[in-house]
């Protein structure tokens, strides 16, 4: 049993390691979709299940509810409605952000797409705010959910 | 109600913020020996199989399951870990009672939380590669996003989530082994730093370490033992969608479910009745009041006032998380639920010293993997 009267404080007590990890991973059919018509004609896809009646954004090459595969793909337009938002004040590292990111999931048709709100004061959004994706110009667009640069604020 | 499967034994380590001097292993080490003392078993003779939940990433090492059955004493003996938190190890050792495959069956869960020196990061790497990651969020912002949704759904405030603060760590004081126990005014609760808006770092679980093992047994073995058994009613979980993109965030949909299930089988169709007592999720504050009405133990429109009746104190009417919960117990990762388990089980015992309600019957242990998560699963307790 440990008693505090036997630890030798200069031995070693702990051990570091790390283990660098690198992966690869396919976006799959219906996300692949997804993102190159984001890139190449801006716009954002959702897929539709017609037994269950929604639209699934982003896509998905399954409906989750009824297990169909799916293959009616639709665009649903650039805009969506606040469905709640937070203000993030952390970096990834538990580091203290010097810019307070207002971060949102977007609804649209019967899914969404999480992303930073931008172009209006962080205590102006509201939940139920109408906005609108701001895409990155073609030429820079890689295929990615970042060619969208933020929503802002819309009508 | 059935009666076929108890909980014979309950033992545990911790719980701390650090424990320097300990390794993992011989946390869960004393946790055994106190687990089989409490039952007056001999785990090399009498158990018969064992279940552990460990998580890769958290533990630092691939492969754990590997790791775990020295320490057990389950070495050359039927053990398996799953990934997942206590409450479904429990579940899983239950099933296998129920089955015939065993009749008497350890379950250990731990957390070694002060040697992860990047669990915002592991967090984060739970999140969809594509979708979510790219943004570099801190994980955080999840419980920022469902916090802020059921406010607005719920009518709730961020001071009515201070008063989940404040009474879950005003109960830890009570609690010799919660680490967190502190008599907070309402003010310096709201006064703190905010993490993702409306969330505060006060409203959060902060890490603990600890271990934890619990022996159930068949009905046959439980009565010939000479510790009061503690019944298992009913259990239940579930899982909802993974994508956040297809959450439903003003609601728990996958605790009800889990919920409904566990009630189900113990017989029980009015909860906020039946119920004398609850441990239930309460990593984020917000999360125990979503937790409450997912299980059916008070509607959204009554949560309002039963907060400021201290109708969830230890004096209310359904108390609620007298342990101290998580925000005082600390965050023990995937040990959370068996850690409410043990708090439910020596409240059934009678043995839960200042903090004993009087003659509870039945209560109800609840618990989530935490972000990013949408995993459930509930266990409902009576005593003898």
């Amino acid at each position: 049993m440990f008693s505090p009267f036997s630890i030798n404080f200069e031995s070693p007590t702990q051990w570091h390691g790390d283990l660098p990890v690198t992966s690869r991973y396919t976006a799959g059919i219906a996300l692949e979709r997804f993102f190159i018509a984001l890139r190449d004609e801006g716009k954002i896809l959702g897929i539709r299940c017609s037994r269950c009646s929604k639209t699934y954004v982003p896509p998905t090459l399954f409906c989750p509810q009824c297990l169909t595969e799916l293959q009616e793909f639709v665009d649903v337009g650039l805009h969506g409605e606040i469905y709640t938002y937070t203000i993030s004040y952390r970096n990834l590292d538990g580091s203290l952000s010097n810019a307070p990111q207002v971060i949102a999931f977007i609804k649209i048709a019967d899914g969404g797409i999480i992303h930073k709100i931008e172009g209006i004061p962080p205590h102006q959004v509201f939940i139920g705010m109408k906005v609108a994706a701001v895409l990155k110009p073609t030429a820079e667009r890689s295929g990615s959910i970042l060619d969208i640069c933020a929503f802002k604020p819309f009508g | 109600m059935e009666r076929e499967v108890a909980i014979v034994g309950v033992g545990w380590e911790g719980f701390q913020p650090t424990t320097p001097h300990y390794s993992y292993k011989e946390l869960i080490y004393q946790a055994a020996q106190k687990a089989y003392h409490n039952a007056n078993v001999d785990p090399r003779k009498d158990i018969q199989s064992f279940v552990t939940v460990a998580e890769d990433f958290i533990e630092g090492t691939s492969i754990f399951d590997e790791y775990t059955p020295d320490q057990l004493g389950a070495v050359l003996k039927p053990m398996h870990t799953i990934t997942g938190d206590g409450l479904h190890g429990l579940i899983t050792a239950y099933l296998m009672i129920r089955s015939g495959i065993c009749k008497i069956a350890a379950v250990e869960a731990h957390s070694k939380a002060s040697n992860i020196k990047t669990l915002s990061q592991i967090t984060h790497y739970a999140l969809d590669p594509m979708l979510n990651r790219p943004f570099e969020f801190h994980p955080d912002f999840i419980a920022g996003l469902e916090m802020a949704r059921f406010l607005h759904e719920a009518h709730i405030t961020p001071e009515d989530c201070a008063l989940v603060v404040q009474k879950n760590r005003r109960n830890a004081l009570e609690n010799p082994s919660a680490p967190y126990g502190f008599d907070y005014r309402l003010e310096e609760i709201q006064d703190c730093q905010p993490v993702a808006y409306p969330l505060l770092e006060s409203h959060i679980a902060q890490p603990a370490d600890g271990a934890i093992v619990v022996v159930l047994a068949s009905r046959e073995i439980a009565e010939s033992l000479t510790v009061e058994p503690i019944w298992i009613l009913g259990v239940g979980w579930c899982n909802d969608m993974y994508n956040l993109e297809y959450r439903d965030w003003g609601h728990l949909p996958y605790v009800t479910k889990a919920a409904q299930m566990a009630y189900h089988q113990a017989q029980i169709q009015t909860p906020s009745k039946k119920i004398d007592f609850a441990e239930v999720d309460d990593l984020y504050a917000y999360r125990e009041l979503m937790s409450l009405v997912a299980l059916g133990l008070i509607s959204k429109h009554e949560l309002p006032d039963a907060l400021k009746m201290g109708k969830f104190h230890s004096t209310g009417q359904l108390p609620i998380n007298l342990s101290g919960g998580s925000l005082g117990m600390g965050n023990l990762l995937e040990a959370n639920g068996l850690a409410k388990l043990v708090e439910a089980v020596l409240q059934l015992r009678g043995q839960a010293g200042k903090r004993q309600l009087s003659f509870p019957h039945i209560g109800l242990v609840q618990s989530w993997r935490g972000i990013p998560t949408s995993s459930a699963a509930v266990v409902i307790l009576a005593s003898s």
